[in-house]
């Protein structure tokens, strides 16, 4: 079992390996199918391990596969863990990732890079299994360090545009803060625990620390603030929408499905930690609640495609945030899972269409799609249902459940919050719909040659991936009087609150709430496109531009560290420093003028120093003598 | 005892002195320097009178030796001096100037 996991592991470090060596030799059609299947074999491998995990009775285990750091004081092994909540992400991630893998095959077909391409998003693929495997804290944080350089370089895959690079940039850089604070957190866990073993710590953290000790409450904040980098909520979160330079795939894969979940991942994995600091967890709550509705209503206002399905990628974070908040652990990782699925399938469609219509993304110049991509149409309005939350599609049960509990844990300020951008999904996601697939054609007519429905290659993963937005919900139902899901994560302590509840599912005022709350969404934004069809497409300025907090992070930080380097190019180096160096050397040339004074090159005073001197000598010696 | 030796030693040390730092001409140098010497030679044998034994007697043959060695040196440098600057001011030998 060890073996096949780190061959599932390894599979796609050595694609990306052996597509960086042979990358100019490497044709571009044999690049795509070697890229694909060594992430098929991983997600095989991960099958195998999850056949054999069930059969044979969950036991959850960790492997060391060699020693990082040997000294005695300060001690780290290569340790993976293997348990349900590390299956369950292994197989999200190879899973979605194969199915994005052939995705790209058709939509990079342009492409000329190809190889540089797949060896990014097998190195990617690879770092988010070793961090969902980690079992110390060491391994986690290559894996996280290691997907923000693939997002870096997968953002800014089109290098030669502008807009990419700053993209990358700045996701890289926010991002570094995030792992500032984990690094911080690491350090303190060291120095509080003495191990990063995570199992370790998840065991003894209840002995010398009660629920509420500043030590824990200071590590979790670091651990969440790192969290926050990595899954873009408030305020980190704006390299998100940004990301959006990159390909779509990458935006599936990456900033849809699985890097943006490591942070949620974080949490759920270092729960015991959580659970002993209430006050982070209500802050957890409070920023998770807050992002959700900020990024709900940016959404709404933009234009661009690709950027509403990043914000409600922001949104749904939130949520999730805010369900770890009110330690409901479990519905977060239900959320996460039916998310994943959801949030590839938008996104794969949004790029059957950018594809198709060579690269735009701006709904302004789309509308009346429905004729020319009639299959697309279909699957992207799945999406827009199960986001939504409309019942029986996948997320319907999760967001509910999240919504539950939030509820049952006594935070009802929060679960309105969390209903009102519920809502505000049901919203933002049909009109997104309305204006790229419904109403009036926008392409002029020579356009219309050329703009067809996706090829295959493209069409079949979609396929795949509505397939599970429409049944994931099962994951959450019960076959008998115990649902899948939540069965498998309960070995690691990951449930539900409030287990009596299973048996009244669909008959809590808060469930009616949700439900509510989602057709209302949906059908009232569908009523309003009919009438008033151009309403819809002219959004708030305030909501386009962010409630402008690019604008406030430009003010705050960027443009004072600028007028602090200018202020150090033109006035302290030229002035301070170059004065107090010249000084110096004048200084020195004053001494060295004054002792050349001595060097007359004249014998007789040469002499005359050396009697002086000597009669200096002889005075001490006799007067040493007496 | 006759101390008239120690007196006549340190008078010779000091014509000496003076000569070494007033003098210009590199010949009379070189003879006050030799003269600082034989003054020390003389505080030798004067001692050695006083004392009775041939210790100070055997310094002196030292001193002599090591006078007329350094003597020679000097002088033979004295010559090549005078090849290039045409003349014994100890003036004008200042090149090695700062």
């Amino acid at each position: 079992m060890p073996l096949l996991i780190a061959l599932a592991l390894f599979f796609p470090l050595a694609g990306f390996l052996g597509l960086m060596a042979f990358e100019k030799i490497v044709s571009r059609g044999w690049a795509g199918i070697v890229a694909c299947s060594t992430i098929f074999v991983s997600f095989i491998s991960f099958l195998i391990v999850l056949f054999i995990y069930l059969k044979g009775g969950m036991e959850a285990q960790s492997f060391t596969l060699f020693t990082l750091i040997p000294l005695e004081r300060i001690h780290a092994d290569f340790t993976l863990r293997l348990d349900s909540l590390s299956l369950l992400m292994a197989l999200i991630i190879s899973g979605i990732g194969f199915l994005i893998h052939l995705y790209s095959l058709g939509y990079m077909e342009r492409e000329e890079d190809l190889p540089r391409y797949f060896a990014c998003l097998n190195f990617f693929i690879f770092c988010m299994l070793l961090l969902v495997w980690a079992g110390h804290l060491l391994v986690l944080f290559i894996g996280w360090e290691g997907v923000g350089v693939a997002s870096y370089l997968l953002i800014g895959f089109w290098s030669a545009r502008p807009a990419a690079a700053q993209a990358a940039t700045k996701a890289f850089i926010m991002n570094r803060i995030g792992d500032l604070a984990f690094l911080l957190g690491l350090i303190l866990t060291y120095t509080v625990f003495g191990t990063g073993d995570i199992v370790e710590i998840s065991q003894r953290a209840g002995e010398p620390f009660m629920v509420g000790a500043p030590v824990m409450t200071i590590l979790t904040l670091l651990y969440f603030i790192g969290a926050t980098g990595k899954s873009a909520q408030l305020p980190l979160y704006s390299w998100l929408p940004d990301a959006m330079e990159g390909p779509t795939p990458v935006s599936a894969l990456i900033h849809a499905a699985t890097m943006v979940t490591a942070g949620v991942y974080l949490i759920v994995r270092l729960h015991a930690l959580f659970l002993l600091a209430p006050i982070t967890l209500q802050i957890m709550g409070v920023v998770g609640g807050g992002t959700a509705l900020f990024a709900a209503l940016c959404a709404l206002g933009q234009t661009d495609l690709k950027r509403v399905l990043a914000f409600s990628t922001v949104s749904q974070l939130g949520l999730m945030f805010l369900a770890c908040g009110a330690g409901a652990f479990y519905s977060a990782m239900f959320h996460l899972t039916t998310h994943a699925f959801v949030k590839a399938l938008l996104f794969l469609s949004a790029g059957n269409v950018v594809h198709m219509m060579h690269g735009t993304t701006e709904m302004e110049k789309m509308g009346g799609l429905s004729t020319l991509f009639r299959k697309t149409d279909r699957f992207f309005l799945v999406g827009v249902l199960a986001l939504s939350g409309i019942p029986p599609f996948a997320a319907f049960f999760s967001k509910d459940l999240i919504l539950e509990q939030e509820f049952l844990a006594g935070y009802e300020t929060l679960f309105y919050i969390g209903l009102a951008s519920s809502l505000l999904t049901g919203v933002y996601m049909t009109r997104a719909y309305c204006l790229t697939f419904r109403g009036a054609l926008r392409l002029e007519t020579d356009q219309l040659k050329t703009v067809k429905e996706a090829p295959l290659v493209m069409l079949i993963p979609v396929a795949l991936l509505a397939l599970l937005a429409i049944g994931g919900g099962a994951l959450g139902y019960s076959f008998d009087s115990q649902p899948l899901l939540e069965n498998f994560l309960r070995e690691i302590g990951v449930n539900p609150i409030e287990e009596e509840l299973r048996s009244g599912f669909l008959l809590t005022p808060e469930t009616w709430l949700a439900m509510g709350g989602a057709f209302l969404g949906v059908g009232v934004t569908a009523l309003v496109y009919t009438r008033y069809p151009d309403r819809l497409r002219a959004p708030f300025p305030l909501l386009k531009h962010q409630f402008y907090m690019n604008e406030l992070y430009d003010d705050a930080f960027v443009k004072p560290l600028k007028a602090i380097s200018r202020g150090i190019v033109h006035y302290l180096e030229p002035k301070v420093l170059k004065g107090l160096i010249k000084g110096i050397v004048q200084g020195v040339q004053r001494v060295a003028h004054q002792l050349q004074q001595w060097q007359t090159g004249q014998i007789r005073s040469y002499m005359a120093w050396m009697v002086i001197g000597s009669a200096f000598v002889l005075a001490y010696v006799f007067k040493e003598l007496r | 005892m006759d101390s008239w030796m120690v007196w006549m030693s340190m008078a010779l040390f000091a014509i000496g002195v003076i000569g070494v730092l007033s003098q210009r001409n590199a010949l009379i140098l070189f003879l006050s320097i030799e003269m600082m010497l034989n003054a020390a030679n003389l505080l030798f044998v004067a001692f050695a009178r006083e004392w009775g034994n041939q210790v100070g007697l055997v310094w002196v043959f030292f001193v002599l030796v090591v006078a007329a060695a350094e003597a020679a040196v000097g002088l033979a440098l004295l010559i090549h001096l005078f090849r290039f600057k045409k003349g014994i001011d100890v003036d004008q030998y200042n090149v090695l100037r700062g």
